[in-house]
C-alpha cells in the first residue's frame, strides 16, 4: 500500500445563504495515495471547489477530519506540502515569469542559486525557457497557466490541487496544459487532484470521482 | 530579502516598467512635505542663527550691567579678567541722540565704545566699509550705520551734528549746550535692518561727554573662550562678582530671550503645521494602497494559498508605506537643500518681480535670506516623514491581512 497523501473522513461543509443553511458537502470520505492522480467532476455548485479548498487547508470543515500524510492539516505546512493551480492563473503582474515561479519558493525562504536553477528548469520543462523574463501581460493564456504549473511544482510538493485549470483556455490549449500537468506529476511522482468539468480530461487521470449533492457517487 | 519586502518593492517599482504613476505621485507628495519642512525650519533657524552671530559680534557673549551706572569700569574689568574663561572685556555706554546733517534729522541709538579694546571683544572692523577704519575713530568723530548715513546723506569726511538729551536738562536750568560736531570716519553694515538704520558709534569719552556720565559706563561687554556656554559663564561671573557692586552678568541669550523664544516658538509651530502636509500626503498613500488592496484581492488570496501568513501580507503593504516614506524623504531632502542652496537667487528674483526688496529688508531685517539647517529638526523631519508614511500603510495592511485566501480567490 502506497503512502497516504490525503485522508479525509466525514467532511461536511455548509454555507449560510440568507437565513438558510445550504449543505455543500455531506460527509466526504476520501483517501488519496502518493503518486495517484484523481479527478473530481460534478455539476456547478456541487461542492468541487469547496472540497478542494478544504483539501488545501484554505477552509475548514464544519465536521470531519482531514490529514496531509500522517499529520493534520496545518497552514504552516501548506507551502511545502502542496501546490495549487487555479482557473484564473493568478500570476503576480508586476514580476516576470521566472520571478512568479520563484515566488512559491520565496515564501518559504529567500531563494538561492539552487532555487533559481530549479525555477529555470521548471520553466524549461513547461516549454517557456525563452519567456522567463516576460511579464504575465506579455504571455498568452496557455503560457500563463504553464507558468502557474511550474510555480505549483516549485517547492517539490507532494500534492498538486488543480481547480479547473483549463476553464479559461481554448480546447486545444487546455488539452496541452492537461497533458503537461499529468506528465509532470507522473514524472515527479506528485499526487494530483484535478477538479474539472471536462470528462475527457478527467478520463486521463488514474481515478475519477463524481460529486453529486455533496457526496461522491 | 523577505518575500513581503521583495513584493512591496516590485509592486512599487514593477519589472520592465517605467516609474509607475502611483509610486511617483506618492513619493512626490511626501517629498514636497519634507522639502517644505526643511526649507522653512532651516530659514527660521537661519534667522535665529544670524541673530546669535550678530548679537555676539555686536555685544560679546556676556554683558555685565549695573542697576544704574558702573562708576569704576577699570576696577570691574580687572576683577572680570581674573575669572577663568574670560578672554577680553570692553566697556560701553549707550543711549539715544539726534543727528543732523544737511537739514536732515535722524534719532538713532548711540554706542560709546573703547576703540582700543573693542576689537578684542567684537569684530567691528569686519563690518566697516573698506574706506573706513576703526583706528580713525577719535573723540571728534563718529561711525554711522549704512542706512543711517544714506538717510542723512552723509559720507566719509562729512561732519554731522549730534544732539544729546543733556541739552534738555541744560535748557531746564536756562543754560544752553551746543550740539557736538563729529566727523564721519567710518560706515558699518551688519546686514541687519535694525542695526544698519539706527545706530551710531562714538568713542566712550565722547559718549560720556554727551550724556554727562563722567567716567561711568552702562556696562561691560565680555568675550568668552570659544565653545564656552554663555549662560554658564554668566552664572559664574555673577557668583564671582562682589554683591556690593550691584552688578549682574547676562548672556546674549538672556538679553535676546524674548526674541529667541518667539523665533523658537514660530519654528516649532511651523514644524507642527507643515507636518500636516506630510499627513495629507500620507492620506493619499493610504487611499492608493487601499485601492491596491481591492485591486489585488485575488493576488492576496494567492499569497495566502502559497503559504504566506496574514502578518506577512500586512507587512507587504506596511513596507510599501515605509518605502514611499523613505524615498519621499530622500527626494525631499535633496529638493529642500537644493532650494536652500539657491534661496537668495529665488528671493531676489521674487522681490525684483514684485518690487518688494525694500519691504523685505524692512520687515525681515536681513539683506540675505539666512539658513541654518538644525540637525535636530532635520532628524525630526526624517523620522516624522517615515513614521507617518509607514503608518499610512497600516490600514491597507490590516484590510489585506483580514482577507481570507478562500474568499479572496473566490473574488472573480
Amino acid at each position: 500500500m502506497s503512502e497516504a497523501i490525503v485522508t479525509a473522513r466525514g467532511l461536511t461543509k455548509s454555507y449560510l445563504s440568507g437565513d438558510r443553511h445550504i449543505a455543500v458537502l455531506r460527509g466526504i470520505d476520501l483517501d488519496i495515495a502518493a503518486g495517484e492522480s484523481v479527478s473530481i467532476r460534478g455539476e456547478s455548485g456541487s461542492g468541487k471547489s469547496t472540497l478542494l479548498n478544504l483539501l488545501a487547508g484554505l477552509d475548514s470543515p464544519d465536521a470531519g477530519t482531514l490529514a496531509w500524510g500522517d499529520d493534520p492539516v496545518a497552514a504552516a505546512r501548506r507551502a511545502q506540502f502542496l501546490g495549487m493551480v487555479f482557473q484564473s492563473f493568478y500570476l503576480i503582474p508586476e514580476i516576470d515569469a521566472l520571478a512568479n515561479v520563484l515566488m512559491a519558493s520565496r515564501i518559504v525562504r529567500a531563494p538561492g542559486e539552487a532555487e533559481r536553477a530549479r525555477a529555470k528548469e521548471l520553466l524549461a520543462s513547461v516549454g517557456l525557457a525563452e519567456r522567463a523574463k516576460h511579464l504575465p501581460a506579455q504571455l498568452s493564456g496557455g503560457e500563463r497557466q504553464r507558468v502557474a504549473l511550474a510555480r505549483a511544482l516549485m517547492n517539490a510538493p507532494k500534492l498538486i490541487l488543480a481547480d479547473e485549470p483549463t476553464g479559461n483556455l481554448d480546447e486545444h490549449t487546455g488539452d496541452a496544459v492537461i497533458e503537461l500537468l499529468l506528465g509532470l506529476c507522473a514524472s515527479t511522482h506528485t499526487t494530483l487532484v484535478l477538479v474539472t468539468h471536462n470528462a475527457t480530461h478527467a478520463a486521463k487521470t488514474g481515478r475519477q470521482l463524481f460529486l453529486r449533492d455533496g457526496l461522491f457517487s | 530579502m523577505p518575500w513581503y519586502l521583495y513584493l512591496a518593492l516590485k509592486q512599487l517599482f514593477p519589472s520592465g516598467r517605467k516609474f509607475p504613476f502611483f509610486t511617483a505621485i506618492s513619493i512626490l507628495g511626501v517629498a514636497l512635505g519634507v522639502a517644505v519642512l526643511i526649507i522653512s525650519t532651516s530659514v527660521m533657524g537661519g534667522f535665529g542663527h544670524q541673530i546669535r552671530l550678530m548679537t555676539v559680534d555686536t555685544q560679546g557673549d556676556v554683558q555685565v550691567r549695573a542697576d544704574g551706572f558702573i562708576n569704576n569700569p577699570d576696577e570691574v574689568q580687572a576683577q572680570l579678567a581674573r575669572i577663568p574663561g574670560i578672554v577680553a572685556t570692553t566697556p560701553y555706554a549707550q543711549g539715544m541722540v539726534g543727528v543732523l546733517h544737511n537739514s536732515k534729522a535722524q534719532y538713532p541709538g548711540i554706542q560709546g565704545i573703547d576703540p582700543a579694546r573693542i576689537g578684542r571683544v567684537v569684530p567691528l572692523q569686519r563690518y566697516l566699509t573698506p574706506a573706513g577704519a576703526l583706528s580713525d575713530l577719535d573723540d571728534d568723530s563718529v561711525i554711522l550705520s549704512v542706512q543711517l548715513a544714506g538717510l542723512l546723506g552723509a559720507q566719509l569726511g562729512d561732519k554731522v551734528e549730534v544732539y544729546s538729551p543733556l541739552l534738555i536738562e541744560k535748557l531746564k536750568n536756562d543754560s544752553v549746550l551746543l550740539p557736538r560736531e563729529l566727523r564721519v570716519v567710518g560706515i558699518f553694515e551688519f546686514g541687519h535692518q535694525a542695526l544698519d538704520s539706527t545706530v551710531v558709534l562714538v568713542t566712550l569719552r565722547t559718549m560720556q561727554d554727551l550724556y554727562g556720565l563722567g567716567g561711568a559706563v552702562h556696562g561691560i561687554n565680555v568675550k568668552l573662550e570659544p565653545g564656552l556656554d554663555a549662560d554658564e559663564a554668566a552664572a559664574r561671573i555673577n557668583a564671582a562678582l562682589p554683591p556690593a557692586l550691584h552688578l549682574h552678568a547676562v548672556s546674549w541669550m538672556d538679553i535676546n530671550h524674548d526674541f529667541l523664544f518667539v523665533l523658537q516658538f514660530e519654528r516649532n509651530m511651523l514644524f507642527f503645521l507643515l507636518t500636516f502636509i506630510i499627513i495629507v500626503a500620507a492620506f493619499s498613500v493610504t487611499s492608493s494602497l487601499l485601492i491596491s488592496v481591492v485591486r489585488k484581492t485575488r493576488e492576496i488570496g494567492l499569497l495566502g494559498a502559497l503559504g504566506g501568513q496574514p502578518w506577512q501580507v500586512a507587512a507587504c503593504f506596511c513596507c510599501q508605506g515605509f518605502i514611499i516614506g523613505a524615498a519621499g524623504t530622500l527626494v525631499g531632502l535633496g529638493l529642500g537643500f537644493g532650494v536652500l542652496a539657491i534661496r537668495d537667487d529665488i528671493v531676489h528674483l521674487f522681490t525684483r518681480l514684485t518690487g518688494s526688496e525694500a519691504a523685505m529688508l524692512r520687515f525681515y531685517q536681513f539683506s540675505h535670506l539666512p539658513s541654518y539647517p538644525d540637525p535636530a529638526y532635520i532628524s525630526a523631519t526624517i523620522v516624522c516623514s517615515i513614521v507617518i508614511s509607514t503608518l499610512a500603510g497600516l490600514l491597507p495592511a490590516w484590510r489585506a491581512a483580514r482577507l481570507q485566501p478562500v474568499e479572496a480567490l473566490r473574488n472573480e
